[in-house]
């Protein structure tokens, strides 16, 4: 045990001249690597040959509605937090084939083949996607065995993330729609988090600790030195200072009772008032997992192709079924995503479905900030009980 | 193959079959009921899932037809004979038109069986059961009038209420029939609309609580219609002290997957598809009644 430890406490320092031997050591090992890279004036995660594609020297300016990148003079690497994607969407593609099928007689000839999982390596994920990844591992069942059903086309989700490696970095500058402190998520990994390497960027370079045997691995084969004194202080000093600059706060716990009770509010008419419907939040969010299937058929080969595609709750479409859709208004729709994420979820999977990342709040196109709405909810003392009395079940 | 110990009705789900790939099934039979509803006798073509397939009343397949979608339709026979399988569909949209359209000797795919169905066994044996169906709604409850039947012993009264809008809605016209004339379960009828010959009871169906006596402490009760309906009948059978955990209801949601994925068909924190459709009104109760959860 004392062995685990002191390799969990172990840190190594990487020069940053070095990141591109990091880079290298990961395309040669057959990983697709990922990083966040500046493009279209945004921060986006694709994928890199050689460390001069990530971005550096660059930072963000982030509030409700309101995404900026500017120069910024440190000439770092990781001084914007996130971007409006996340892993997500390798893991889950947006858009996925859950077969095409010919129909032959009585036979249906099915083709399951989709693309071969890639093998990511993931180089910059922050804590909240880290814990992002947590949640849809429980989503997707393969944190648990809550399905029962067999599902071959869910291997892809298994199979790139169990296969993928995960280079976190500290936030070290928190955006200004951030609240992973007020959700224990980050700005720091921790042993909760799920991670192969994790890295806090300094001036010269970076401070790193392996949290699984891949990570110790890749360690071994990277100019690493032990970082001195003044470089393990300088780390401490930068994670304090992260979570004094938070740029947002939620509590948790308090959103989550006062969300189950407040089925009815009237905050829930003046969020409806300024909601457009759009979905960009459920879009953005690293966690929301809602689909759609369709199918497309091709005439000329008389096959069908059904697609799996991320779906938004806030469209109408949604809930609809022969008699209409279940949730007409914005009102009722507004309340079901913000209910779900920081309410339902956690009896659904056990834990709420926000990580405090604040992607929902800057690309909100009218900047509805969650953490406002879950708190003047919150602050309501008037919500006693979830459960009307019978005489009021019917009227 | 209902264990008369289980509280809820859920059958070994799937039978092998993935959850996400519909298997062939032919149409063997092709029943009108009324204007715009039709019963379809399914055969599943691969021999051993046919087999293994086994579900439990309430509970649904989604239907498909390649090129059009898929449409979550509850399976209507008996779940004593699994060779049997039919389902009664009001066509209405793209997918229920596909599903006739196919026609007889026709293949169509089937994913299932989902979800949780109506309580059996334990949980409501020695009670009078109380059925409410509205229209279409008489579809879900056939199979678990057929468990009754079988197992009439077991219960004291069963009543089966049924309310359609005129008598032309009505479905299983001959069924009903030999219900009445079976004479083991009490059956009411009734129509919104008078037409024709109809010489039944007018009016909603819940009207027709003034014409049975429910015992309280006694009864199960089993809803099954459009939403007003089964806000009505909970209201009624709360307001005559039958305890909310003995009232269940059957909901219907968009449904994409069947097994809880999708997110389409989400109640609050249920899944319709996978933790209902059949639902005990007291896991409910805090939304039951509200607009556009």
């Amino acid at each position: 045990m004392s062995d685990v430890k002191s390799v969990a406490e172990q840190r190594w320092f990487l020069p940053k001249s070095s990141l591109g031997d990091l880079v290298r050591k990961l395309c040669e090992q057959g990983y697709t690597v990922i990083a966040p890279v500046r493009r279209d004036g945004v921060i986006t995660i694709l994928p890199i040959t050689e460390a001069a594609d990530i971005a550096r020297g660059v930072a963000d300016e982030q509030d409700g509605g309101h995404y900026r990148l500017h120069d910024d003079p440190e000439d770092k690497y990781f001084r914007y937090s996130v971007g409006p994607d996340g892993p997500k969407r390798y893991f889950f593609p947006p858009r996925q084939k859950l077969f095409t099928m010919h129909v032959a007689g009585d036979r249906f000839e099915m083709d399951t083949v989709g693309p071969e999982p890639p093998k990511y390596a993931f180089i910059g994920v922050r804590p909240c996607d880290l814990a992002a990844i947590a949640v849809q591992d429980r989503v997707f069942g393969i944190a648990s065995d809550q399905s029962t059903f067999r599902c071959e086309t869910e291997t892809y989700y298994q199979q790139t993330r169990l296969q993928s490696l995960l280079i976190a970095v500290n936030c070290t500058r928190p955006g200004g729609t951030c609240f992973c402190d007020s959700q224990n998520t980050g700005p720091e990994v921790t042993e909760h988090h799920l991670f192969d390497v994790a890295m806090t960027e300094l001036r010269g370079g970076f401070v790193m600790r392996v949290g699984s045997d891949k990570g110790r691995a890749l360690i071994d084969e990277l100019p690493v030195r032990e970082p001195n004194e003044a470089e393990l202080e300088l780390e401490e000093l930068r994670l304090i200072r992260a979570r004094e600059h938070m740029g947002r706060s939620l509590d948790p716990q308090q959103a989550r009772d006062a969300l189950a009770k407040a089925v009815e509010h009237p905050r829930w008419d003046e969020v409806a008032e300024r909601c457009l419907s759009c979905g960009n939040c459920t879009m953005v969010c690293p966690t929301c997992f809602c689909s759609t299937v369709t199918d497309s058929s091709d005439l000329a080969s008389n096959k069908v192709t059904r697609h799996r595609q991320w779906e938004s709750c806030h469209t109408l479409a949604f809930t609809y079924v022969t008699s209409g859709p279940s949730r007409n208004n914005t009102r009722s729709r507004y309340r079901q995503w913000l209910r779900h994420k920081l309410s339902t979820w956690y009896e659904q999977f056990g834990s709420s479905g926000c990580v405090g990342c604040g992607r929902c709040i800057t690309w909100c196109p009218v900047g509805i900030d969650l953490t406002e709405e879950a708190a003047i909810i919150a602050a309501d003392r008037t919500l006693t009980t979830t459960h009307r009395s019978e005489s009021e079940v019917c009227s | 193959m209902i264990t008369s110990a289980s509280n809820v009705a859920r059958a070994e789900p799937i039978c092998g079959m993935d959850a996400w790939l519909p298997v062939p099934a032919r149409i063997e039979h092709i029943d009108q009921e009324n204007f715009n509803t039709y019963t379809f006798r399914l055969r599943i073509i691969d021999d051993a899932i046919r087999r293994m397939y086994r579900w439990a009343p309430g509970q649904f397949n989604m239907l498909y037809v390649p090129g059009v979608g898929e449409a979550a339709i509850s399976i209507s026979s008996d779940p004593d004979e699994p060779r049997v399988l039919e389902h009664t569909v009001r066509v209405v949209g793209s997918v229920t038109r596909g599903i006739l359209d196919t026609g007889v000797g026709g293949v169509i795919g089937l994913r299932g069986p989902f979800g949780v169905g109506w309580p059996v066994g334990n949980e409501i044996e020695g009670k009078d059961i109380v059925m409410v169906c509205g229209g279409i709604g008489l579809a879900p409850m056939r199979p678990m009038v057929y468990y009754l039947m079988k197992n009439r012993d077991r219960y004291r009264r069963v009543i089966l209420l049924f309310g359609c809008r005129t008598p032309e809605d009505r479905i299983y016209i001959e069924e009903l029939a030999e219900w009445e004339a079976d004479g083991r379960i009490d059956l009411l009828v009734t129509v919104d609309n008078a037409s024709g010959d109809w010489a039944g009871p007018v009016g909603v169906v819940t009207n027709l609580l003034r014409r049975v006596k429910v015992n309280a402490n006694q009864s199960a009760v089993l809803v099954c219609g459009p939403r007003v309906l089964n806000r009505a009948a909970a209201w009624q059978f709360l307001q005559l002290h039958v305890p909310r955990s003995h009232v269940f209801v059957s909901l219907e949601r968009n449904m994409n997957c069947g097994f809880g994925r999708c997110g389409h068909c989400q109640y609050g924190a249920k899944f319709v598809c996978r933790d209902g459709p059949v639902f005990r009104f007291s896991d409910i109760a805090d939304i039951f009644a509200k607009e556009e959860i």
